[in-house]
């Protein structure tokens, strides 16, 4: 998962890890978003990083939502690309569809990222609509009878 | 001029609704919604609605791919069909008096069948006698052979009783209704599932199978992938799933882990997960949740 290199780092020293968050530029810049949730300013930054460092996307920058009262963030896969908003939340909050809906009137493709205690992440796509799912891949074959199966392999 | 129009027009509509969609039979057992007969099962099925058979075929016990009438109703399948005055509850029959008009009704037919039966019998008797005369004396022809031929025939015809062991007797495998088999029904009368306790969210699954059920798509139970409904482009005997509908009103709060739980059953079987809420000015929304492709 690509929350373990931040759990290296962390563990390695017990003092560190509090001070260098606190004193990171983007983490002060979250702060300063007037969003008195200091939990889930903690988890968009983790997303932060693991969108900056990891996955070294684009044009990576916080906004508040005045509905949700969290921090969301907006970022580009690549230069060009779509920009996503991201929705980050430790996997214990409860969410409701209408806050879904708040987050994805801002008309940006949407991704959820639920970040676990151990700083895992999973980001889930949402998107407004019914979306077909991908079809099965072929080439296909037809199995037919097992039998016929058993029998052709044994001659 | 325009009275003759607008009365038509009045005509017209009833004739209408009633062509378009036959009113099927509903046989409530305590709150079960049941279809028994075919053309009911019919019915409902070319107006969209896929319902649960749920009964055994008497061909093809113990087993649970192919199962026969009746037809269980999804809640909101009933709730559709009555919305639309496509659907009435067949009288109940008084219990106590249906045993005994049953078997007066079997008794009847039996005797019946063995008036029938014995006819048959005594012309069977009669012409393998005949055969049996005539092939012994085939040579010999004339009026004596003749009478005591008669007088044979008349002996038997005066002689023969078809003995009730001999009568052969149908039994019916095809049977409408629980009513004379009252353990089965007591039976469904306690097991029936437990109705959600939740108004909100039944009235939510409402809205939503209405709403899907107008665009076109087949929809049954989910129970085995953990939502209310799955969601096909067509009947499901011809196509897979394509989503699973979760329905839930805007805001009650669904735990991240659930949420994550049901997605990622989804992408497991290859559907979308759909969560669906509908708004209190009408409109239905859906949000579909997808892998995101970020391992």
């Amino acid at each position: 998962m690509s929350g373990a290199s931040d759990g290296a780092e962390g563990s390695a020293e017990k003092a560190a890890p509090a001070n260098w968050i606190l004193q990171h530029p983007t983490y002060q810049q979250m702060q300063q978003l007037q969003v008195e949730d200091s939990e889930q300013i903690y988890t968009a930054f983790l997303v932060y990083m693991d969108l900056t460092e990891v996955r070294r996307w684009k044009e990576v920058s916080c906004v508040r939502s005045p509905e949700l009262q969290v921090v969301l963030l907006e970022a580009r896969e690549k230069d060009g690309a779509p920009a996503h908003t991201v929705l980050p939340l430790p996997v214990h909050r409860r969410l409701s569809h209408r806050s879904v809906r708040h987050v994805l009137d801002r008309g940006l493709p949407m991704l959820l990222c639920a970040v676990a205690s151990d700083s895992t992440l999973v980001y889930q796509r949402m998107t407004d609509g019914l979306v077909t799912p991908d079809p099965p891949v072929g080439p296909f074959e037809d199995l037919g009878r097992r039998q016929h199966r058993k029998r052709r392999q044994q001659r | 001029m325009e009275a003759p129009p607008c009365r038509q027009l009045g005509e017209l509509q009833p004739e209408q609704e009633r062509s378009s969609s036959p009113v099927v039979g509903l046989s409530l057992c305590d709150s079960a919604p049941l279809l028994w007969r075919i053309q009911d099962l019919k019915a409902v099925r070319s107006s969209g609605l896929v319902g649960a058979l749920l009964g055994a075929l008497p061909r093809t016990p113990r087993q649970n791919i192919r199962l026969g009438r009746p037809l269980l109703l999804l809640p909101e399948e009933e709730r559709l069909l009555r919305e639309r005055h496509s659907a009435a509850a067949l009288p109940a029959r008084n219990q106590d008096a249906v045993g005994t008009e049953l078997q007066q009704r079997y008794e009847e037919e039996e005797q019946r069948s063995y008036e029938e039966q014995s006819i048959l019998a005594l012309e069977d008797r009669r012409s393998a006698l005949l055969r049996a005369m005539t092939s012994s004396s085939g040579s010999e022809s004339g009026v004596g052979s003749d009478e005591a031929l008669q007088g044979r025939l008349l002996a038997l015809g005066q002689s023969f009783t078809f003995p009730r062991s001999a009568l052969a007797v149908q039994l019916s495998t095809a049977r409408a209704g629980l009513s004379h088999c009252q353990e089965a029904r007591a039976f469904l009368q306690v097991d029936w599932p437990i109705r959600e306790q939740d108004s909100p969210r039944r009235e939510a699954r409402y809205q939503v199978f209405r709403d899907l059920r107008g665009r076109g798509f087949f929809l049954t139970s989910a129970g085995k992938f953990g939502g209310d409904f799955l969601v096909y482009p067509g009947d499901p005997l011809r196509f897979h799933a394509h989503f699973i509908a979760v329905c839930l009103t805007l805001d009650e709060s669904i735990c991240m882990l659930d949420v994550l739980c049901v997605a990622r059953l989804g992408s497991n079987v290859k559907k979308t997960v759909l969560l669906c809420s509908p708004a209190p000015d009408g409109p239905v929304h859906y949000t579909s949740l997808q892998w995101s492709g970020m391992v």
